[in-house]
């Protein structure tokens, strides 16, 4: 636990600041000091200074531990891929790119954020979809139906592929699938993650189901 | 009157510290335990109560400001 706090600078300033603020409230509830001017500075940094560092603290960790392949395998459905990624035998897509360190625990987030200006938001707005949907439709699921039933919302795109695999370099063109195949995958025609490429990423995954006439351009 | 405001104001300015450790023990669960309900829990409620915990804070001192200005006021009309 101490190594864990330790290990991130974010938690270890949110938790510092959360300690000093609960001591100084502990102090104030169970002394009863007059409020004179010194007790309302004591106030000020246990009610207002120190939590509010701890919230702006926490956030960042927060939202750093939404990337992690442990909160994406928090949810009992999503084992069976968080196992397979983090299993160093494992030759699907996603685990051969969780061993490459660049991805390492955050491979999840990785490979399924959205980029762009406002990727982050709408992936977090997806995260919270997510949520939503275990909660009501996915939390008594058995793993074994789970497995077998749950897929990918939307195709995976090619251009999540890209932000590393540019489709540029010679090496990559010099494959010959990849030349003549380049502006079909460039154009997302062809996916990567298909089977034949390289996928499927995950040894279960299943294609996603075909647009709706809403999703439809 | 008065008694009963200074005695109302000291019992929020509790449940203002009250609140605060609530908030402050949401957050810190998110940090230990880093999954989506604890998470979810910290950025909504845990924040949710520090903040009305710090408005009360600010509400009751401002209230003593105004009241000290008041009977400055009154022992000094000039």
């Amino acid at each position: 636990m101490v190594s864990w706090i330790i290990s991130n600078p974010f938690i270890a300033a949110a938790t510092a600041c959360a300690a000093g603020s609960a001591l100084l409230l502990l102090w104030y509830l169970l002394r009863r000091p007059a409020l004179t001017h010194a007790t309302k500075l004591v106030l000020l940094a246990a009610i207002g200074v120190l939590p509010l560092a701890t919230a702006t603290t926490g956030n960042v960790a927060g939202f750093e531990a939404t990337k992690a392949r442990r909160f994406c395998g928090s949810c009992h459905v999503m084992t069976p891929y968080r196992d397979d990624s983090q299993d160093p035998h494992s030759t699907a897509l996603a685990a051969r790119h969780a061993r490459n360190a660049l991805f390492g625990e955050d491979n999840c987030y990785a490979c399924h954020a959205d980029y762009g200006m406002f990727g982050t938001v709408a992936t977090k707005l997806g995260g919270l979809r997510h949520i939503y949907e275990y909660v009501l439709h996915y939390r008594n699921m058995p793993l074994d139906e789970a497995r077998r039933t749950i897929h990918i919302r939307r195709p995976f795109q090619n251009a999540t592929c890209m932000h590393c695999h540019s489709t540029e370099g010679p090496s990559w063109n010099a494959i010959k699938e990849h030349a003549s195949l380049l502006d079909r995958v460039r154009g997302g025609d062809v996916s990567c993650a298909s089977a034949g490429c390289h996928g499927p990423a995950h040894p279960f995954s299943k294609p996603a189901p075909p647009p709706t006439q809403e999703q439809l351009p | 009157m008065t008694i009963w405001s200074r005695l109302s104001g000291l019992f929020t300015l509790r449940l203002s510290a009250v609140l605060t450790l609530l908030g402050l023990a949401f957050m810190v669960w998110s940090m230990l335990e880093p999954t989506p309900l604890p998470v979810m829990l910290a950025m909504t409620v845990g924040q949710g109560l520090g903040t009305l915990a710090f408005g009360i804070y600010v509400v009751i001192v401002v209230r003593e400001l105004v009241r000290e200005l008041r009977r400055a006021r009154e022992r000094d009309p000039s």
